[in-house]
């Protein structure tokens, strides 16, 4: 599984360098790509309307709305720092891009597809030249009378699936709201079992895997679904995962786990993790958040940046926590309380650890949910290749004593994202021993 | 002649214990025709959340039909039919004693059911169990509740009564999503397994529109899937946030001032699957939000709503009759 960061609001296409930078020593080496930037779903809903007020641009007599091969132009700039090798200095890898969008509240009728269409046309070729795989290409609705969407979208991507093959592209459809009177509600897409068949339909179509899907959560989020649900109806057709944060009924691109509301969360990241877990996710999670970005100084900037990529690890850490239980011919635990008692009950049998040990002296020699409680001297004598899985939210003052204990392997267990969850809690005061 | 749709209103803040002929009479004077009975009302929520219960559904079930004769005397007597009834929810608390589930279970389940028959209603409500987040998964959420179903569906198939499942949403922090039964597919596809199993209409569904509009759910869609699956409706609305059980059309979010909830969407589905029940809406908050002296105003404006409904529904069935 990769990790990379949204660019939106972090690079300047014109001038991009600095934004190249902090993303690099951030630590990030993907990247997503958002054609809108070039052409914004307010451009596009102007189309073909008296211009008011001329912006202010270098060339402002082109619009890649009027004139769609210059999106490349503007490209330059950013292509010189992403996409592709170079010996002699670190680059940016553009995983997944956005085709440009309309807004969802656009008063065009279908006249305005033609365009929309050959707009993604000059994306697909964009993304070839960044070497990009994965161009997200959202279902036409303009004009489109309910009931007719299948069929006018069929036409629409399968139009586009021989460019996509040429520039070897995925084409990604990608969940999406409506808007009912100011009402953000589960629009095209968002129904998972609706979407898998309209993926099947479009590569049986043009018999090859040419289309698969984009989860946005936070459309998920806004339209309060179940995650897991969602996840699991599509399955491997699951390429991209855009993580981002709403607060549960206005669109936004926030941080994840920074858009709280009375010290509580307004997102539910259980059930995304249970399901990506259950999918064996291997794509790619795409970290959004060009809003928190924007409330930022740019000074602080380069540490937002750095944040973001922790949550993203953090992210793909929880999703793969089985990957670092295999890594060990065996393993132990330390600590003997709830968290101990989760690991048993989520990975115990497929993963049954020798024994768990605690600093309380009270509890070595006794059993706790089936394993031995030794003291933490037992870890001295592990066997080659063992692991040592922290179960306490003491992780750090509990490493930093294994460590001068000189003992390594030291990995940490969590059990916030469990597959299930006991009924009751232990009520034992002392989890950390003394 | 285009079909007639009743139209009712759950009795919570209407009907009174001590006089209940009084409550059923103004529903019959603004012209309602059904009447939601609330047995909910009679052992809260929230105190079974906190593990608190009450000794109402320790009488006896004789006892029982004597505290509840008066209110089916007066609902016949002002010729308002009780359509449907919503039983005391939740039929399990997660983190629950067990003597408190198994009372839920053992004593008020089959009380409600016995309730239900007494008062002649057809339909009564029950709330699936919320469990997906210890259980790890909807499916063995809905095995818990289906093992309540499995309980209730002989003595519903004796009683001719048909168990409805409702739409919910859960709460994770500050985030509202959806909860049991908010998949219509599946929905459908679980009833009509239910229902071969016992071969009879032991179960069906009530759609909420409330919850429906909090977890954006497209009407339209999710009623036509259920078909005629669907039985009984709770009718009401919010601002998208909160489950506000409020007046239909009253939310708004834009300086168009178009509703936010899609009431057009409702409508169609209702068409769509030729829906012959009840508009029944669950608007109790609303009559403690408005002064006491214009309850009567209140739910006639509720019923006026429930009429409009009504016509847009039966009418366009009748055109496209034609």
């Amino acid at each position: 599984m990769k990790v990379a960061t949204t660019l939106s609001g972090i690079i300047d296409y014109k001038r991009p360098g600095q934004g190249t930078s902090d993303i690099i020593s951030a630590g990030f080496e993907n990247a997503f790509l958002n054609f809108d930037a070039l052409c914004s779903p307010y451009e596009l809903e102007n189309t073909g309307r008296p211009v008011i007020e001329q912006e202010a641009d270098d060339d402002p007599q082109i619009k890649v709305s009027a004139q769609p091969s210059y999106m490349h132009k503007l490209l330059h700039p950013l292509l010189e720092k992403c996409g592709g090798k170079s010996i002699n200095e670190k680059r940016i890898n553009i995983e997944a891009a956005y085709a440009p969008y309309l807004p969802r509240e656009t008063k065009h009728g279908d006249e305005i597809n033609d365009l929309l269409k050959e707009l993604t046309i000059e994306s697909i070729k964009a993304c070839a030249a960044f070497g990009c795989h994965y161009l997200i290409v959202r279902p036409l609705f303009a004009g489109i009378e309910p009931g007719a969407e299948f069929q006018a979208n069929k036409e629409y991507y399968i139009s586009l699936a021989e460019t996509a093959k040429q520039n070897n592209v995925i084409l990604l459809l990608e969940n999406q709201c409506s808007n009912i009177g100011g009402h953000l509600v589960r629009g095209l897409c968002s129904d998972a079992q609706t979407s898998a068949e309209w993926i099947d339909s479009l590569n049986e179509t043009v018999g090859e895997e040419r289309f698969g899907f984009c989860m946005d959560t936070g459309i998920c989020s806004i339209c309060g679904q179940d995650m897991r649900e969602f996840a699991i109806a599509l399955g491997a057709r699951i390429k991209v995962v855009i993580l981002r944060e709403c607060d549960g009924h206005n669109e936004n691109s926030i941080l994840p786990f920074t858009g709280i509301n009375t010290s509580s969360f307004q997102n539910e990241w259980l059930n995304l993790i249970r399901g990506m877990r259950e999918i064996n996710f291997d794509g790619t999670l795409i970290l959004e958040y060009a809003g928190t970005v924007s409330a930022f100084s740019p000074l602080l900037r380069p540490q937002l940046i750095s944040l973001a990529k922790s949550v993203a690890d953090y992210f793909k850490w929880q999703i793969e926590i089985e990957a670092a239980l295999k890594k060990y011919k065996s393993i132990v635990l330390f600590g003997a309380g709830n968290m101990c008692r989760n690991y048993m009950k989520c990975y115990g049998e497929k993963y049954p650890p020798l024994f768990t040990c605690d600093n309380n002296k009270s509890l070595w020699g006794t059993s706790f949910c089936g394993l031995e409680v030794k003291p933490p001297e037992a870890l001295r004598n592990l066997p080659e290749g063992c692991g040592i899985f922290i179960c306490n939210i003491y992780y750090r003052e509990i490493q930093k004593q294994l460590r001068g204990m000189e003992i390594e392997n030291i990995e940490f267990f969590n059990d916030e994202y469990m597959p299930s969850f006991h009924f009751d809690r232990l009520k034992r005061n002392d989890e950390m021993g003394d | 002649m285009p079909k007639k749709l009743g139209i009712g209103v759950q009795t919570q803040n209407i009907i009174e214990d001590d006089a209940p002929r009084e409550g059923f009479e103004i529903l019959r004077e603004v012209g309602f025709s059904c009447a939601d009975f609330s047995l909910n009302a009679y052992l809260k929520n929230k105190a079974l959340y906190q593990q608190k219960l009450n000794k109402f559904f320790d009488k006896s079930d004789n006892e029982l039909e004597q505290f509840f004769a008066p209110h089916k005397k007066a609902a016949d007597e002002a010729g308002i039919r009780i359509n449907q009834m919503h039983m005391p929810y939740p039929n399990y608390v997660p983190n629950g004693k067990k003597e408190l589930n198994d009372y839920l279970r053992n004593v008020v389940a089959p009380k409600s059911m016995r309730i239900c028959d007494f008062f002649g209603c057809k339909y009564i409500v029950i709330h699936g169990f919320k469990l997906a987040y210890n259980l790890g998964s909807e499916e063995a959420e809905w095995e818990r509740t289906r093992d309540f179903l499995d309980f209730l569906a002989p003595t519903a198939k004796e009683m001719g009564i048909t168990v409805c499942i409702e739409n919910l949403y859960t709460g994770i922090g500050n985030h509202i999503v959806e909860g049991p039964c908010c998949n219509a597919g599946r929905a459908a596809e679980r009833i009509d397994r239910f229902n071969d199993k016992y071969n009879a209409e032991v179960l069906g569904f009530c759609f909420d529109t409330g919850h429906a509009n909090l977890v954006g759910i497209d009407f339209e869609d999710f009623i036509t899937r259920l078909g005629k699956r669907l039985k009984v409706l709770h009718v009401h609305d919010n601002d998208g946030i909160s489950d506000l059980h409020q007046i239909p059309f009253t939310f708004t979010k834009s300086r168009e001032n178009k509703p936010s909830t899609d009431w057009d969407g409702f409508i169609r589905g209702l068409r769509a699957i030729d829906f012959d029940g009840t508009i029944s809406f669950e608007t109790a908050p609303v009559l403690t939000s408005f002064p006491d002296t214009m309850k009567k105003d209140v739910l006639s404006f509720i019923q006026k709503i429930g009429e409009y409904l009504s016509e847009e529904i039966a009418s366009t069935t009748c055109h496209e009759q034609k």
